[in-house]
C-alpha cells in the first residue's frame, strides 16, 4: 500500500534535463492530430537533445519538430503524418535527402514492439507484413528489424518476429495525473499504454493534477499506475494545437501554418521555430502568440459540444 | 428519378453497398467514413464501425477529419488502444471489411503509401503504412476507394506497402498472409474492379454511367482484364439524400459540383 505520495512534479525544463540525453531513443506519445506532447517537444528542442532516435506509431508534430531542429539521427515508426492536414514534411524532407535514417513498420507491428518491451521479453510474433516491402526494402541494415521464421506448432507457417522495444525515455501529454504519476488517460490511448510501460523512463504532461485521494476512490479509472512515471509536470493546453479529448479541439488553423512553414522548409521553417519556440520565454507565450485567448475559449467550447 | 448526382457521388454509395448488416469493419476517415456511414443509416444499421486508434462502435457526428477526433469518439462503446483494434480484432481475424487507400495500386491490387521512387531515396516520401498493411493483411474482405488516374495505376507499385494478391492468385497463401484469398474490390469514379482469383489481378466488373471500356483503359496504365462492363446502378433519391443531407452535409469530402443530370 503507498501510504506516502512520492511527489513527481517537476517543470518542463527540469525534466528534460535529467531525463533526456543525447543519443537517447524516445517513445513519443499522440497520434496525428490528437494528443501530442508538443510542450515536451518543445522543451527538447529548446535544450537541444542531439542524436536523437524517435519511436512510435503515428508521428505528426513532435516527430516533425525533432526532425525540424535537426536532432534526430534515426527514426522507427509506422506513419507521419497528420491525416488530411498532410504528410510530416520536414520527416519527409529529411528523408528525402538522406539526413536521417528510418525503418518503416506497420502500425500493428510498432505497437507489438512495445507490448514485447512492456512484457519484459525479448521478442514478439506478429502476422501483419509478410509478402510486402515493409520486409523485402531496408534502408539500413544496422539494427536486424526482423526474422522470419516457421510457427514451431504449425508446419509451413510462416511468422514475422519482431524485436522488443524499450525507449530511454517518453513523452505523454495525458488529460490527468497525481504527483506520484499514477495517470488518467481519456479517450483514444493509441500505442502509449504499451509504450510507456515498455520505457526505462516516463515523463507526463497533464492538463490537471488531481489529487492522490481520488484516485484511491476510482482505481478503475487510471490507465497507468505511477510505478511506471518518473516527472509530471501539469500545463494545460500541453497538447496544443492537437486535440485533447475532453479539453479542447485541434486548431486547424495553426496546424496549416505548422504545414505550411514544414513544407517550405528553410528560412520560413527557421523563422518558425524562432518565433514559436527559441524566442517563447514560456509555453503560454506561445500559446498566447499562435491562438490567444479567444481561440482557445472557442477550441473548448467546440470540444465539449462534442462530448 | 433521381435529380442529379456525381460519379465522386456514386463512387463512395457503391462502396457502401458492399457493406452489409451486423459486419465489422476497420475505417479511418476520409472517403472510405462516409461510405460506412452512409451503410450504417441505410442498409447496415448494425454494423460495428471500429477505428484504429481504439474507438469501437462510435456514433460519428459529421465531419470528422482524423482517427484522433472527437467526432470519431462520440458514444463509443469503448475507447481503446490501438493494440486493441489492430491487434485484439483485426489481427485475431474478427474484421469482415476494411479500407484501404494509397497514392499506387498495382494490377494484383497491392497498394504502395509509403514512397515513390526509389525506398532509400525516394522522390517522394509519402506518409507510410500506419495500418494500412495490418488491415491488408488480416481483414476479410478489403474495399479501396480512388479517384481514377493514370499515375494511381501502375503496372508495378515503387513499394508495396500493403498486399493485394502480391504476384498471382496464390500470392498471399504463400507468403503466409493470414487472410489468404480475400475479395478485393476497389471502387473509383470510372469503374469498379475486383480481384480475379483464377489470376489474382484485378478485373474490370462494372463501369460507371457514362464511362466507356476505353475511358478505363486510358487511364489505367496496367492492361485491366475486363469480365464484363455493366452499370453501376444510379444512385436512389435516398442513397443520394441521406449522403449530402446526414453523412457528409457540410460538403466537406464531396462537394455537389458537377452533377450528371440524370
Amino acid at each position: 500500500m503507498l501510504n506516502k505520495i512520492i511527489d513527481k512534479t517537476m517543470n518542463p525544463k527540469d525534466a528534460v534535463q535529467e531525463f533526456i540525453s543525447d543519443g537517447d531513443t524516445i517513445g513519443i506519445g499522440g497520434q496525428s492530430i490528437g494528443r501530442v506532447s508538443t510542450l515536451l517537444a518543445h522543451e527538447i528542442v529548446r535544450q537541444q537533445k542531439k542524436d536523437l532516435t524517435l519511436v512510435g506509431c503515428n508521428l505528426s508534430l513532435s516527430m516533425d519538430l525533432l526532425v525540424g531542429a535537426k536532432l534526430v539521427k534515426r527514426t522507427e515508426c509506422g506513419s507521419g503524418s497528420f491525416e488530411r492536414f498532410g504528410t510530416a514534411f520536414q520527416w519527409r524532407n529529411a528523408i528525402q535527402n538522406n539526413l536521417i535514417e528510418f525503418q518503416d513498420y506497420s502500425h500493428l507491428a510498432m505497437a507489438s514492439r512495445f507490448l514485447a518491451g512492456s512484457l519484459g521479453i525479448p521478442f514478439i510474433p506478429t502476422k501483419s507484413m509478410l509478402g510486402t516491402d515493409l520486409l523485402k526494402k531496408q534502408n539500413t541494415n544496422k539494427i536486424n528489424p526482423f526474422e522470419i521464421i516457421n510457427n514451431p506448432w504449425q508446419k509451413d507457417e510462416p511468422v514475422v518476429l519482431l524485436p522488443a522495444l524499450q525507449p530511454d525515455v517518453s513523452i505523454i501529454h495525458a488529460q490527468m495525473a497525481d504527483k506520484s504519476g499514477n495517470i488518467i488517460i481519456e479517450g483514444f490511448t493509441t500505442h502509449e499504454p504499451e509504450m510507456i510501460k515498455a520505457s526505462k523512463k516516463v515523463i507526463v504532461s497533464c492538463e490537471k493534477l488531481i489529487d492522490s485521494e481520488f484516485v484511491k476512490s476510482h482505481p478503475e479509472k487510471i490507465s497507468i499506475p505511477y510505478i511506471f512515471i518518473d516527472a509530471v509536470i501539469e500545463q494545460p493546453l500541453g497538447g496544443y494545437p492537437t486535440s485533447v479529448y475532453n479539453y479542447y479541439e485541434h486548431d486547424s488553423d495553426h496546424i496549416l501554418y505548422y504545414q505550411e512553414k514544414a513544407r517550405s522548409g528553410g528560412k520560413e521553417y527557421s523563422n518558425y521555430l524562432d518565433e514559436y519556440i527559441y524566442n517563447c520565454k514560456s509555453f503560454e507565450e506561445y500559446i498566447q502568440k499562435s491562438a490567444g485567448t479567444n481561440k482557445i475559449k472557442a477550441l473548448k467550447d467546440s470540444m465539449l459540444k462534442l462530448l | 428519378m433521381v435529380t442529379s448526382f456525381t460519379l465522386d457521388d456514386l463512387m463512395v454509395i457503391e462502396a457502401s453497398r458492399q457493406i452489409q448488416d451486423e459486419n465489422i469493419v476497420l475505417v479511418g476517415t476520409g472517403l472510405p467514413m462516409v461510405a460506412s456511414l452512409l451503410a450504417q443509416k441505410l442498409h447496415a444499421p448494425k454494423m460495428c464501425y471500429v477505428v484504429e486508434t481504439g474507438n469501437i462502435a462510435p456514433e460519428v457526428i459529421p465531419t470528422p477529419t482524423s482517427v484522433c477526433d472527437p467526432r470519431v469518439m462520440y458514444k463509443a462503446i469503448k475507447h481503446g488502444s490501438l493494440l486493441d483494434s489492430l491487434g485484439g480484432i483485426l489481427q485475431r481475424g474478427l474484421a469482415d471489411i476494411a479500407f484501404l487507400g494509397g497514392a499506387q495500386i498495382d494490377e494484383y491490387a497491392n497498394v504502395n503509401s509509403t514512397s515513390i521512387g526509389d525506398y532509400s531515396n525516394p522522390k517522394v516520401r509519402l506518409p507510410g503504412s500506419g495500418g494500412a498493411n495490418d488491415l491488408a493483411s488480416h481483414a476479410k474482405k478489403i474495399l479501396i476507394i480512388t479517384r481514377h488516374e493514370k499515375r494511381r495505376f501502375p503496372k508495378n507499385c515503387d513499394y508495396i506497402t500493403s498486399p493485394g494478391y502480391i504476384d498471382g492468385p496464390e500470392g498471399r497463401k504463400n507468403a503466409g498472409i493470414p487472410s489468404k484469398y480475400p475479395d478485393i474490390i476497389v471502387i473509383t469514379n470510372l469503374c469498379v474492379m475486383e480481384i480475379d482469383k483464377k489470376t489474382g489481378k484485378l478485373v474490370i466488373t462494372k463501369l460507371m454511367p457514362s464511362i466507356s471500356i476505353d475511358d478505363v483503359i486510358t487511364n489505367t496504365d496496367f492492361e485491366p482484364l475486363i469480365q464484363s462492363s455493366i452499370n453501376v446502378s444510379n444512385p436512389t433519391q435516398k442513397e443520394i439524400d441521406t449522403l449530402h443531407n446526414e453523412v457528409d452535409p457540410l460538403g466537406v469530402y464531396l462537394k455537389k459540383n458537377n452533377p450528371i443530370n440524370n
